[in-house]
């Protein structure tokens, strides 16, 4: 037998213990899949490359709107992200609710700034383009298998980028000001927002 | 056939997908809405406030529109408001400089 025929042969045979090894361990249950149980190290880089990879490349296309800064975008984003996020997100003043202690993986803290709330993803050092395209694609379509879901449905894109306008500014917020910028005025029902 | 059992969780999911889309319409959220807590604002360092920032425009906006409401002038205030809405897009050129 040749050098190279032993090698593919190997080969095929690691192959084969390691497909078989898999799917014995898939079907004996052992994996424990209770959100109380933190993954491994390598489940953990595995999902999050996939998800930091997925993110980034289906985020690469979208385009910014150029009033990002608008205050009307502040106070329509603050409104929808008090009443459907801040339970999982928090809000300033606020470090803990059943939501964040109890999902796995955890929500990210939003009021903190992207490199100080507790986990690893690209552009997690400023707010730049990158890091807001993502923030917008996470919330239009979700993130499968954890508790974020897709607000696209429901939601138009104005809505949305609304919220992220928000998110923008929200690290730097105090209670105060965030209550005015969230509070929904009775005035402005009458206006027809 | 497996898939089969999947269906009424598809339903329900659809189902819970089209209840919470209405939901979210805002004017849903207006009955238990809060008040903007605008007597903060004047407890606030005012040296520290600036013009130019989005959020301090923000919050000037929010408790103006408070304020209007008081006015004896309403139909103005709704005037100018409805008007803000229509060319929000020049105004927001208008507040970047
Ligand atoms: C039921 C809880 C829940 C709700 C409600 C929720 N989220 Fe999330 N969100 C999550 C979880 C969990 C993650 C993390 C997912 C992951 O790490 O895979 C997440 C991730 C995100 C991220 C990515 C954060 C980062 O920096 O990694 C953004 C942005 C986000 N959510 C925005 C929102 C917005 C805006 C809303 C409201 C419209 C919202 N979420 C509502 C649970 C929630
Ligand atoms: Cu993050």
């Amino acid at each position: 037998m040749s050098a190279l025929t032993t090698f593919i042969k190997s080969l095929v045979i690691t192959a084969v213990i390691v497909l078989v090894g898999g799917g014995l361990f898939l079907y004996s249950g052992l994996y424990p899949m209770g959100a109380d149980v933190p993954h491994n190290r390598l489940t953990y880089w595995l999902l999050e490359t996939l998800r930091e990879r997925s993110v980034a490349r289906a985020a690469s296309d979208i385009k910014l709107p150029g009033d990002l800064n608008a205050p009307e975008r502040l106070l329509a984003g603050g409104a929808d992200y008090n009443d459907m996020c801040a339970g999982c997100h928090l809000k300033p003043g606020k470090t803990q609710s059943d939501f964040t202690l109890g999902l796995y993986p955890a929500p990210p803290n939003l009021t903190l700034a992207g490199d100080k709330h507790g986990h690893e993803h690209a552009d997690n050092t400023e707010n730049d383009d990158p890091a807001i395209k993502r923030q917008f694609w996470i919330i239009k379509h979700g993130i499968k298998a954890s508790g974020m879901p897709a607000w696209g449905p429901g939601h138009d894109d104005e809505r949305i980028w609304n919220m992220v306008a928000f998110l923008q500014r929200l690290p730097r917020l105090t209670a105060e000001q965030y209550q005015i910028l969230t509070a929904r005025s009775n005035s402005s029902v009458e206006h027809g927002h | 056939m497996k898939t089969k059992r999947f269906t009424p969780i598809i339903a329900l999911a659809a189902l819970g997908i089209a209840l919470s889309a209405q939901a979210h319409d805002p004017k849903e959220h207006m009955k238990d809405a809060e008040k903007p807590d605008c007597a903060a604002m004047k407890n606030m360092d005012h040296s520290k406030m600036d013009m130019n920032d989005p959020v301090m425009q923000a919050m000037m906006k929010q408790c103006m529109n408070d304020m209007h409401h008081n006015d004896s002038e309403k139909d103005q205030a709704q005037a100018d408001h409805q008007d803000n809405e229509k060319s929000s897009g020049e105004q927001h050129s208008e507040h970047q400089h």
